[in-house]
């Protein structure tokens, strides 16, 4: 019994930390959802694409960890534009659809290119941190997952104070707020527009090498995954909303790996979708819902 | 100061402005009645590059602003308070105000044009951390005005300022554009208030589908008739 509490514990925890990834992907997307109020699919492939090009750098020299992290968030960050530019700059924004299915296609693009580029082999990604197991009472604590849970939180308090004690934040507020109201105020749409994409690309690439670090390997596999897991974490977090996002990547997290736990990995997302379905139908808000109101 | 010559602005057929030509002397009030969809919050969005003319000219202090962006004219000094006030909602009050002087980089100036926008209003002094949602109809119109300010405007653009707030708060608006354009503010304000509005005025102007039919100084026609033109029009209602 008590074996029992300690491993449900473990499973708890070690989801929780690993959870942070989900929070990023789902800040990602509400950031842009926020910003546009439109989605965009292709979101986590560009992040798994910004690891991926840590991963080139990686084979020309032998980085340290933190200079993958950040190739991975300049990568990501650069997708991130290019899909700004692709799916959503020169196409009417208007027509609600056209814009969605332009980045469907990217998804698409972005990994079928990774796919013939690897020639469809999984890539080992090297370990960032150190990996131990540190002894917290009676369980035991990856390091390497303590690691991702601290820089999910640094960059997460990056980009809050980037949004709440910056010019380019007051911008990019008022944007998501009032397009209107923002451009009389001089602030320019297409390129608050562009730095959301960026950022948000950064923060992507960030959870894509830290997902690569923390599951040993990177694959195209994990884009659909990924993207499926992120946009949940956003519905359940409540599109639009930040700390919603934050909350629901952790929780999704800690959630999974207790099913998981007890039911085994083929049920696991079976259980992600029924906590989906259930937050659908009792409260499809989300957690945070922004209050609607956008001229 | 603002001189636009036969603007012309369409949404798709539907032609909006039907060639409009009105001018605005610098440091005075001038004021632009008319019935709801004579075009008055188009020719206004259009002057701010919200919406761009198909023809006409826009110029001010002798430079030509049609068509260019929003940021461009922004630069050009001229603010628009919009109508409904569209202040941004989650935001905190102080925000919404450094907001307004977004293009600006002086941050001495800045903060110093903060301190006294904040001594006009006082309200926007306490409630400075409060989101400007949570502000009442009269307070969210200060903190609009405010806002355009911040941007150091030669030519202030006012749309509806009045509306649906409470008559004594009304009077607050008014009582702030005449003193705003004591200080030296060229303002160019639409109303649907025309009583008001005649009151703070130096010349005012009537649009009516999209033209203007009447352009002179307050007294120049009978209140009344400026009050049955600015509400229901002269030429009878078509379609």
């Amino acid at each position: 019994m008590q074996a029992g509490i300690i491993d449900f514990l473990q499973s708890l925890a070690d989801g929780v930390l690993f959870g942070t990834t989900y929070a990023i992907i789902g800040i990602g997307f509400t950031l842009i959802f926020g910003v546009m109020h439109k989605l965009n699919l292709s979101f986590a492939a560009a992040s798994i694409g910004g690891a991926y090009l840590s991963l080139a750098l990686l084979a020309v020299w032998r980085a340290p960890s933190l200079v993958l992290l950040a190739t991975s968030a300049a990568g990501g960050a650069a997708l991130g534009v290019l899909v700004f530019l692709s799916c959503f700059r020169f196409i009417r924004a208007d027509n609600a659809l056209a814009p969605l299915m332009a980045t469907v296609g990217m998804l698409l693009l972005i990994d079928e290119a990774i796919a013939h580029l690897t020639a469809g082999v999984p890539l080992r990604y090297p370990a960032l941190f150190p990996d131990v197991m540190l002894d917290v009472g009676p369980m035991m604590v990856r390091s390497d997952l303590l690691f991702v849970f601290a820089i999910g939180c640094v960059a997460t308090s990056l980009l809050m104070w980037l949004l709440y004690r910056t010019r380019v934040g007051i911008a990019t507020r008022a944007v998501a707020q009032r397009p209107v109201a923002a451009a009389l105020c001089g602030i320019g749409i297409g390129r608050v527009n562009a730095t959301t994409f960026a950022l948000a690309g950064a923060l992507g690439g960030v959870a894509g090498a830290l997902t690569g670090t923390a599951v040993g390997v990177l694959s195209p596999l994990l884009t659909l995954p990924i993207t499926v897991k992120g946009l949940i974490v956003t519905v359940i977090g409540g599109l639009g909303s930040i700390p919603g996002a934050i909350l629901a990547g952790l929780l999704v997290g800690g959630f999974e790996n207790i099913i998981q736990h007890f039911r085994g990995v083929s049920e696991r997302d079976l259980h992600v979708m029924l906590l989906l379905f259930a937050f659908l139908v009792f409260r499809p808000g989300g957690l945070f819902a922004p209050p609607a109101g956008r001229d | 100061m603002l001189a636009v010559s036969n603007l012309v602005t369409a949404y798709g057929n539907i032609e909006a402005l039907r060639g409009v030509s009105i001018a605005a002397e610098a440091g005075k009030v001038t004021c632009l009645l008319g019935p709801n969809g004579a075009g008055k919050t188009t020719l206004m969005m259009t002057i701010a590059g919200i919406l761009h003319p198909r023809a006409g000219s826009i110029r001010v202090a002798d430079t030509e602003i049609a068509g260019k962006s929003s940021s461009d004219i922004v630069a050009a000094g001229i603010a628009l308070v919009p109508e409904n006030r569209l202040v941004f909602p989650q935001m905190n009050v102080k925000d919404n105000l450094l907001a307004g002087a977004y293009l600006r980089r002086d941050a001495d100036g800045i903060v110093e044009d903060l301190d006294r926008i904040t001594a006009r209003f006082p309200i926007l002094r306490q409630r400075a951390d409060q989101d400007a949602g949570l502000l009442s109809g009269g307070e969210q119109q200060m903190l609009a005005v405010g806002r355009a300010l911040m941007s150091r405007p030669k030519l202030l653009l006012m749309d509806e300022p009045s509306i649906g707030l409470a008559p004594k708060v009304v009077e607050e608006i008014f009582r702030i554009i005449a003193d705003l354009n004591r200080e030296g503010m060229t303002i160019f304000l639409v109303e649907q208030n025309v009583r008001m509005a005649l009151k703070v005025a130096h010349k005012f102007h009537l649009i009516e589908q999209g033209r203007i039919t009447f352009s002179g100084e307050p007294g120049a026609l009978a209140d009344d008739a400026v009050i049955r033109r600015a509400y229901l029009g002269s030429a009878p209602a078509t379609g």
